[in-house]
């Protein structure tokens, strides 16, 4: 593409396949403690 | 639903539904805007769909309904009106919009532009599943020894006692999140107070009985302290270095913004005990695996500054937060000051791009994000997990749906002993999700903050389903800044 630089593609469609194991971090432990904030977690599923 | 946005230079198009993140060019930008208001939102066959596509289901297999429509063109009559649009405003050549349009096609072929929102149902299915507990916070200590103005615990004893948690209440917990944690292996706990470490001994008590109960359960803890740092010293450093996955040290920033609020409680400021200890205490941790957190309040929305001056005394881990107040009290955020508040996002996030491009970078909580490893849409999607996944403990072993809660009695779920008892609570925080909460429905953050807190819900929308919606123009500022940053640091890897 000449006009458009893809920084993410379709990610979360993706997620569905192999996600919801439930191992990543719980939002509020990590740093916050006042604001949920969770586009910021790492995926911690070692098969995805 | 398409979010677009300009900052810093760059023209920034998210396709909110696929997760897609695009930089484009003036023209590009202004097509998708011309055609997001016509353009039909796509879906192409995912998951047991495409597994299904071309062969006959098991018996008794569910496959969803398929579509069959394929891939999506641009409406000619749509196309033509939008490139005739945008000869007329830019006067670009045929070719050059041909390019843009084709480019455009490009991404709606690749399900990265113009594509549906497909996760309702799923959210559904995910919430009927049982929920396990995977993460405590022990209210080790509900004292503190500095007397911070904005303390939510109202000094640390929560509208309640002064109390200090005993090893049995604790060791009650541990057991109870191991019996509650189903599969899951890696099990959280936070020691938070008022200050824990006027708890200590109880805390490496704990640590030594969670390590003690690993093997048996097959579990592995991830223990994590949130401290004041008063009390900090090399034997309590040592230990957490050994034992702590993770240590938040509370510190406001500047000097003066600081001691105005977290003094002692005589009132001298904490700023020059403390920031030695955390100073040391970070370099002993080789910079990683902490977060030097601060809270900014009305008093200094200039907090940019206080950022960067965390970033000046040698850290590398740091998140500043907007406080949480009642709106009457003088320091609480109000809604005249986002536009200043939302200008010192952008301040900082250049600051930030300057600063990594010139090999002295340093990581803000807020503007973290990772577009590709990211969490799954079913993290996304559930939140926080508050009231199901994560549990807060008293010191005399009550259970409540996060900290925010404790000492509320409304929010009671049970007990270390009981167990959760108040089920129909529990279930009330299932089903807090993006889909529960009207105003993140159309929101183009919901993926990314996942219908925000639920506290913060409740104190200012009296609903946990509701919504904070200062915190929200925030939080999509925060967003959009992460976002231009990983485009300009982009650009400079390519």
């Amino acid at each position: 593409m000449k006009k458009v630089k893809t920084l993410s593609g379709n990610t979360l469609k993706e997620s569905m396949k192999k996600g919801g194991c439930g191992e990543c971090q719980t939002s509020c432990q990590s740093a916050c403690k006042t604001s949920c904030t969770v586009g910021n977690q790492s995926c911690e599923n070692a098969n995805r | 639903m398409i979010h677009q946005y300009r900052n810093n230079g760059y023209n920034i198009v998210m396709d909110v539904n696929s997760g897609a993140v695009h930089v484009v060019d003036d023209v590009v930008y202004d097509a998708v805007a011309l055609l997001a208001a016509e353009m039909p939102e796509t879906e192409k066959k995912i998951g047991k769909e495409a597994e299904t596509a071309g062969r006959t289901p098991e018996p008794g297999e569910q496959v969803p309904e398929s579509d069959a429509a394929g891939l999506t063109r641009i409406p000619a009559e749509l196309r033509t009106r939008v490139e005739k649009q945008l000869a007329e405003k830019y006067g670009c050549s045929a070719q050059d919009i041909a390019d843009a349009m084709s480019d455009i096609q490009e991404l709606i072929d690749a399900e990265q532009l113009f594509t549906k929102d497909i996760y309702h149902d799923y959210v559904i299915d995910f919430k009927k599943r049982k929920t396990v507990v995977k993460a405590l916070c022990l209210h080790i200590a509900h004292d503190c020894n500095l007397a911070c103005r904005y303390c939510f615990a109202e000094e640390g004893e929560y509208h309640g006692r002064r109390a200090l948690m005993s090893f049995e209440v604790g060791k009650k917990a541990l057991d109870f999140l191991i019996a509650n944690s189903g599969n899951r292996k890696h099990l959280e706990v936070d020691f938070f107070g008022g200050e824990p470490l006027m708890n200590w001994d109880v805390v490496k008590r704990l640590v030594e009985y969670g390590r003690s109960q690993e093997a048996e359960h097959d579990k592995q803890f991830r223990f994590t302290l949130t401290t004041n740092g008063v009390l900090l010293n090399d034997e309590i450093m040592e230990f957490c270095n050994r034992e702590m996955s993770n240590v938040v040290l509370s510190l406001d920033g500047r000097k003066e913004v600081n001691d105005r609020m977290r003094p002692f409680r005589k009132g001298a400021g904490s700023y020059d005990i403390i920031v030695p200890k955390f100073q040391k205490f970070a370099e002993s941790r080789g910079q990683m695996n902490y977060y030097v957190r601060g809270t900014f309040t009305r008093y200094n929305l200039d907090f940019a500054s206080d950022v960067l001056h965390f970033a000046d005394l040698g850290f590398k881990q740091m998140s500043v937060e907007p406080v949480v107040a009642s709106p009457d009290e003088p320091y609480a955020i109000r809604k005249e000051d986002l536009p200043q508040i939302l200008a010192e996002y952008d301040r900082l996030a250049v600051e930030y791009i300057k600063r990594k491009k010139e090999g002295r970078g340093f990581n803000f909580f807020h503007f973290m994000i990772d577009l590709n490893q990211g969490p799954c849409v079913a993290k996304r999607l559930s939140g926080c997990g508050s009231g199901t996944e994560y549990l807060a403990v008293t010191p005399w072993g009550d259970l409540y749906p996060c900290h925010q809660f404790v000492g509320q009695e409304q929010f009671l779920l049970g007990n270390v002993d009981e167990g959760i008892t108040n089920t129909e609570l529990r279930d009330e925080f299932k089903l807090v999700n993006v889909y529960a909460k009207d105003k993140c429905r159309d929101c183009f953050a919901r993926f990314y903050c996942s219908g925000g807190c639920a506290a913060n819900a409740w104190n200012y929308d009296g609903s946990i389903t509701g919504a904070y919606e200062i915190g929200c123009e925030m939080q999509k500022k925060r967003i959009e800044c992460a976002i231009m940053i990983k485009a300009a640091l982009a650009e400079d890897e390519a």
